[in-house]
């Protein structure tokens, strides 16, 4: 009895912390083995300009993207953030069946997810992005500064070391598509705080603060 | 019951094996006398084959012929062809074969049709942004040249390509996640585009 009774508080509580631990607002970006030795590589800007090769049919030599959002610009991304966004997609954390067979393991090893990472990182943003209408930029800015500046940055250079991407410089359908996403709770592996502060939005209210971003200066004053 | 007879342990044999991959035999034959009595029949002894279901390996990147060489003597790839001749040729002629056929002059292909063509330039530029398929250029090169990662495709036979191209679709090639995963996202027609384009490169 005393026995079960164990087991069963045992189970309890093992399902008390699974429980708290999905719930939990770190567990968008909890530690996972491959992510973890893919951070703490050493990367290779020369080996990862000739891996990205595997990367360039889609996302663009000089990694630009495209303008119709279909591949978001990597150039200028911190590594940090590079390497969450590619383990967490070839691992599942991150559901993108058009990216996963170029992310496998058979076709890119940790070592050049570090290496292509870094010669992404210094890669130049060219302030050629695709912009929105410029029809509401005013509400926009407001919402930019009100809800996303605290984490994205007031000029949209994200922060490495927690892992928020640099927004400036992204093409304005591939912001929009990637924040309807969140919203509708289709990106799995996306901070909950991403979540909340987009929420309440409507369809204009993201593509007002879409296009905002879009026009943020790209280069550094 | 049937005991196993005890043999060298695989451990054992990796290194010797290892050794005999790397290190040229001196018992090693002259690769071009290879070529012409075992390869010549499909492949041409210049490595420009004139039947399309053979691939010409003229002027391909030593390296990748070194790979796919391996790859068929392990069967890791297989072809019903290639699978029973390259048992017939010694590992340690391998890396010679492959810089042999690597330094030929490749001869260019025929396009036959240049609309067609055309229509293969555009995906093989810039992919198909609907379906998933990269840009064939971002890794085997603007010009279709290759290097040791990635195969020189310019003036393969367009025979030669679709039959790859069915076999990382049906499976039967699997050496390749993303090429299996491109072949399933081409159409048909887009295939024959594509082939066509290369031919010409």
């Amino acid at each position: 009895m005393n026995m079960h009774l164990r087991t069963l508080g045992t189970l309890l509580a093992g399902l008390g912390s699974a429980l708290a631990l999905a719930a939990s607002p770190g567990d968008w970006n909890a530690p996972y083995p491959e992510k973890t030795e893919a951070l703490s590589l050493r990367g290779d800007a020369a080996r990862g300009e000739a891996a990205f090769a595997i990367c360039q049919g889609c996302h663009r030599v000089g990694a630009t993207g495209r303008a119709d959002g279909s591949y978001p610009r990597l150039a200028g991304q911190h590594a940090t953030v590079l390497i969450k966004q590619l383990t967490d997609v070839r691992s599942g954390r991150r559901g993108n069946p058009k990216m996963l067979p170029f992310a496998d393991h058979q076709v890119l090893s940790t070592q050049e997810i570090a290496d292509i990472a870094l010669y992404l990182q210094a890669l130049p943003v060219t302030p050629d992005q695709g912009r929105g209408s410029g029809a509401d930029v005013e509400r926009g800015a407001r919402l930019y500064a009100a809800d996303c500046a605290s984490c994205h940055g007031a000029r949209g250079e994200g922060d490495a070391a927690k892992f928020y991407p640099r927004v400036a410089g992204q093409h304005y359908r591939y912001l929009l598509r990637e924040s309807l996403l969140i919203r509708a709770g289709g990106r799995r592996n996306a901070n909950p705080e991403m979540l909340r502060a987009i929420g309440g939005y409507g369809d204009e209210d993201i593509a007002a603060v879409s296009d905002y971003i879009s026009r943020l200066p790209v280069a550094p004053p | 019951m049937m005991m196993k007879p005890p043999g060298p342990k695989p451990a054992l044999l990796l290194p010797l094996l290892l050794v005999l991959l790397h290190s040229p035999s001196i018992l090693a034959k002259d690769p071009a006398q290879t070529a012409a009595t075992v390869c010549a029949a499909c492949h041409g002894v210049d490595g420009n084959s004139t039947d399309p279901a053979y691939p010409k390996l003229a002027g391909m990147n030593q390296e990748y012929l070194l790979r796919q060489l391996r790859a068929f003597a392990s069967g890791k790839r297989r072809d019903e062809a290639m699978t029973g001749i390259i048992a017939g040729i010694d590992v340690a002629d391998f890396p010679a074969l492959a810089a042999y056929y690597g330094k030929q002059k490749r001869k260019p292909g025929v396009v036959r049709d240049a609309g067609l063509a055309a229509q293969g330039k555009r995906l093989y530029e810039d992919g198909n942004t609907e379906s998933g398929v990269p840009a064939c250029a971002g890794c085997h090169q603007p010009d279709g040249e290759g290097n040791a990662r990635f195969p020189l495709l310019a003036g393969q036979h367009q025979a030669y390509i679709l039959k790859q191209m069915a076999d990382y679709r049906s499976g039967r090639r699997a050496t390749d996640p993303l090429m299996t995963a491109v072949s399933k996202r081409l159409t048909t027609e887009e295939t024959k585009a594509l082939a066509e384009y290369i031919a010409g490169l």
